[in-house]
């Protein structure tokens, strides 16, 4: 955006702040009695703030708690239970509640974050299910009243600010509108931040962010812990609007599923996509309950329930998307008419090239040698897949500044060393080195940081990221800001030659050039070795030149690598040495002429054929 | 004190009876929830995903069950012969018709969206019962809903003695299929590696299509089993779907002997801390049972780690 379309951008976002600060007052002006719409837009804003907290894990991260009313209970009973017992100021528990829904919401997300997607979503359940069955059991806690099922009622003190409680409305509606704000600023500074980046390519594929050195475990714990905090917040504004809170309604299952629906209606993982959602869904609620009230009970729940199919079937982008683009037209539009573009700037704008920087930047790589000192040394590694062998008793070792294929017929075990090498595997026996240090039992992250990259045989690209923040995340844990993380990655693109591409969404791109993108995104986390598991597998005949001249210019850069290739021709030109894998064993090693013309090897490539018949 | 002609344990240990009655207890609710977690896992298993409407189909199945009764007389040990073939029929269309397209749309091997589309589902279908049937506690009283036997003094259900039966050959059935017939076994291989699968030319979409269905028609056996000692209400799958998920994490996401066993854990932790404490308290003893096992061994204890 330019500079004036990014003035008009803030004031008119500004001006909807102020009309919707200005709403209640256009009520008591309009309306003789106004309570019950005043109600009404308190809980359009209430469900806008919870579902944009559940948002921060839910939909930033795609990791999905159905259980976020447990965090709700433990901000209100927190803040209750001070408030009635130790005379504590709401406002105060509130933070405390924040607190420690925070830590409840990272215990509870550690041991399924190692884990991958359905764990958290079952845990989440089980735990809001199991807490509200155990507030309902519980009467007392160490003297201390929680009176079970029946519920806390909070003492009426009438308007006393400090004690959080108001009897006009309109001071519930601001609170809860400066909250709103608060969680969607802090939303909109995570997306904008380096967590922001992690998480949107956790949300697309977990695996292929921690080969890159970021440990996903971590992104997701933090976005949790900021998520239960804001949520429990949530809590004590509850409790004090209604001042009667009990576990069935406060740790509802209900309480839970409106804050993802509504997240996910109005576009998930987008900073004001729930505020749309809430908007939408809360009115279809009422308007439900003040037809079918107390005899048709659930109808808003079926909508609810259609709506969420619906929408995850035919319009997973949900109404955000929508909303963003007729903002960003209008914005143009009127910034266009009150400062209109220099015609140059203009031309040049529509001319200029997305990036302009020379191919082929030397890649600044961490250990740029070929003295030939070992730099992996792989000894009796072996991996069995229940009662079938992945890989037996695999002794190897790689040279600094070698390049090695490794060759074999399918299921000969070749991706099985790589995710043993890089950690997505543990080995039952046997050990990894790099460099003198052992990687035998490290996480993906770990193993990255300290210098192995890879590619994955079948093209793993963050698929709703663009090609350039594809590259960023590689770029963003090593370097100070996103600033610089983009810059430097910009570098990555152009030396594989994608920077015409840059900020195409990563989804659009051939396969040629996803493997392109994925080769720049391992070689921005600066390895000194790189595995490519078929750099040239599934591209067109001609990508392929293309490809291997790229191979070969990382080699020229210093990278050591070992490349997995089906083609012999193109793993013969670029290798310096082969070894031949076979049922998870290696049966030959040495130059490529040696390998390809040994006895064995050429049976099995050529007289295994055979062999069927 | 034991009254009159008590059972000779009960005599001299009166502390092992209740031991005993709770253990015996939770056995025989625990095939049911074996099978209703085998449901979970015949789905997991293969198609990679949580079908969050697994509850709501035993729902389903437990109204088509007591309306067959209510409506047509028709005995509740009877109902499979109808709902089975139903259920199966709704499981295979809601995998083809609602999950096989996010699985092309998203280009992934466990599209989590399934997850909230069965949310969806359930959340639809659950309060579309809820409109229709109201919030009552249906009963199905049959001769044989009350009745008790006694062995060494330790007194058994009926039903649910009848019930643990049925899921045992089930159990059994499925067993059978799984590892005779071409279809049980394309699921099992397509289970263990879908891609190697397609490339022996098994059709994995169709295997999807069939597990749902055979995930869905369990839930008529188990709301057979259910409804003659159980209430039907729309809001009955709920509390079995939790606890479903805490069997399949603790036997092994995918694992059907994992399930099996799992479902009789469970039952017989809830059978003894129901009868020492209260029932609800052990909800809470096995949430603890669940994050133990997800932090210690998080394959389950019958579960395998896959390529």
């Amino acid at each position: 955006m330019s500079p004036p379309e990014k003035i008009v951008g803030w004031v008119l976002g500004g001006l909807v702040v102020l009309a919707v600060a200005l709403i209640p007052l256009l009520t008591r002006w309009l309306l003789p009695d106004d309570n019950y719409w005043i109600q009404i837009l308190i809980w359009i804003l209430f469900f806008a703030y919870l579902s944009a907290s559940w948002n921060l894990i839910g939909g930033f991260a795609g990791q999905y708690s159905i259980g976020h009313s447990a965090l709700i209970g433990i901000g209100a009973y927190t803040s209750s239970l001070l408030h009635i017992n130790a005379g504590l100021s709401p406002w105060l528990g509130m933070l405390l509640g924040g607190v420690v829904a925070a830590a409840v919401g990272g215990l509870i997300g550690y041991p399924c974050f190692r884990l991958r997607g359905a764990f958290f979503s079952l845990v989440t359940i089980a735990f809001a299910e199991m807490l509200r069955v155990g507030t309902e059991l519980t009467d007392t806690v160490f003297g201390i009243e929680v009176n079970g099922v029946r519920g806390l009622l909070l003492p009426v003190l009438g308007h006393r600010p400090a004690a959080f409680q108001f009897v006009d409305k309109r001071y519930y509606y601001y609170t809860m509108l400066g909250m709103l704000l608060v969680v969607l600023a802090v939303g909109s500074a995570v997306k904008r931040s380096r967590l922001g980046y992690y998480l949107a390519a956790i949300g697309d594929d977990e695996e292929a962010v921690a080969s890159l050195g970021v440990d996903p475990a971590r992104a997701k714990l933090l976005a949790m812990i900021l998520s239960g905090f804001f949520t429990a917040i949530g809590g004590t504004f509850y409790a004090q609007f209604i001042l009667f809170i009990t576990p069935t309604r406060t740790m509802s299952l209900d309480f839970s599923v409106q804050m993802v629906i509504m997240a996910v209606l109005g576009g998930m993982g987008t900073v004001l996509g729930p505020v749309y959602g809430a908007i939408i869904l809360v009115p279809i609620a009422e308007i439900t309950r003040a037809f079918w009230g107390g005899s048709l009970q659930g109808v808003h729940l079926i909508i609810n329930g259609a709506l969420l199919m619906v929408v995850i079937l035919y319009w997973p982008q949900g109404i955000e998307g929508w909303v963003r683009r007729w903002a960003e037209g209008l914005v143009r539009r009127i910034a266009a008419r009150v400062s209109p573009p220099p015609v140059v700037e203009a031309v040049m704008a529509a001319n200029a090239p997305v990036m302009v920087l020379p191919e082929g930047t030397l890649l600044p790589t961490r250990a740029i040698s070929g003295n030939g000192e070992p730099l992996l040394v792989v000894r009796n590694l072996s991996r069995q897949f229940g009662g079938a062998i992945g890989v037996r008793d695999l002794t190897l070792e790689v040279r600094s500044g070698e390049v090695v294929g490794l060759i074999g017929p399918n299921g000969a075990g070749k991706t099985t060393v790589f995710n043993l090498i890089t950690g997505y595997l543990t080995p039952d026996t046997g050990n990894i080195w790099l460099a003198g240090t052992d990687l035998t039992r490290l996480g993906p992250h770990a193993i990255n940081q300290l210098g192995v990259a890879r590619t994955f045989q079948i093209v793993r690209p963050f698929i709703k990221l663009t090609t350039l923040e594809n590259v960023m995340v590689a770029t963003l844990p090593r370097v100070k800001g996103v600033a610089e993380a983009r810059k430097e990655a910009e570098r990555y693109l152009a030396f594989v030659g994608l920077s015409h591409r840059a900020n195409v969404v990563a989804g659009g791109l051939s396969t040629g050039e996803r493997k392109r993108l994925e080769l720049a995104r391992a070689l921005a986390t600066r390895p000194r070795l790189l595995l490519l598991d078929e750099a040239t597998g599934g591209v067109d005949q001609r990508s392929l030149p293309g490809l291997v001249a790229l191979i070969q210019k990382v080699r020229k850069e210093g990278v050591t690598l070992v490349l997995i290739e089906h083609n012999l021709r193109v793993v013969t030109m670029v290798a310096d040495r082969l070894v031949m894998l076979h049922l998870g064993e290696k049966i030959a090693e040495g130059t490529p002429e040696v390998v390809v013309s040994d006895p064995q090897v050429v049976e099995i490539y050529v007289g295994g054929a055979g062999a069927h018949r | 004190m034991a009254l009159g002609a008590g059972p000779p344990i009960a005599l001299e240990f009166p502390e092992m009876h209740t031991f005993l009655q709770g253990t015996v207890g939770g056995l025989l609710i625990g095939g049911t929830y074996a099978l209703i977690a085998l449901g979970l896992n015949i789905i997991f298993g293969t198609v990679r995903v949580i079908n969050f409407a697994q509850g709501t189909l035993l729902m389903v199945g437990m109204f088509m069950t007591y309306w067959l009764w209510a409506l047509g007389g028709v005995h509740p040990y009877l109902s499979p012969v109808v709902t089975v073939p139903l259920l199966f029929g709704f499981g295979y269309l809601v995998q083809k018709s609602l999950v096989a397209p996010l699985f092309a749309r998203e280009r992934a091997r466990e599209p989590m969206s399934v997850l909230l589309l069965t949310l969806g589902l359930a959340l639809l279908l659950e309060n579309l019962a809820l409109l229709l049937f109201a919030a009552d506690f249906k009963t199905v009283q049959l001769d044989i809903s009350l009745r008790t036997f006694r062995v060494g003094g330790i007194i058994v259900s009926v039903p649910r003695f009848i019930g643990l039966i049925a899921a045992g050959v089930t159990g059994a059935g499925l067993y059978l299929f799984f590892t005779r017939t071409d279809i049980g076994r394309a699921i099992r291989a397509t289970g263990q590696d879908r891609e190697v699968a397609r490339l022996m030319g098994i059709d994995d979409f169709r295997v999807y299509n069939v597990s749902f269905g055979l995930s869905a028609s369990l839930m008529g056996i188990a709301a057979a089993i259910l409804v003659p000692f159980f209430y039907v209400h729309p809001a009955v799958g709920t509390s079995f779907l939790l606890k479903a998920f805490v069997i399949v994490v603790l036997g092994g996401m995918g694992s059907m002997p994992g399930a099996a066993l799992g479902g009789l854990i469970v039952g017989v932790i809830e059978g003894v801390v129901g009868v020492y404490v209260q029932a609800a308290v052990a909800q809470i003893v096995l949430f603890g049972l669940f994050v133990g096992i997800l932090l210690v061994r998080p394959t389950g204890l019958l579960g395998v780690e896959r390529r």
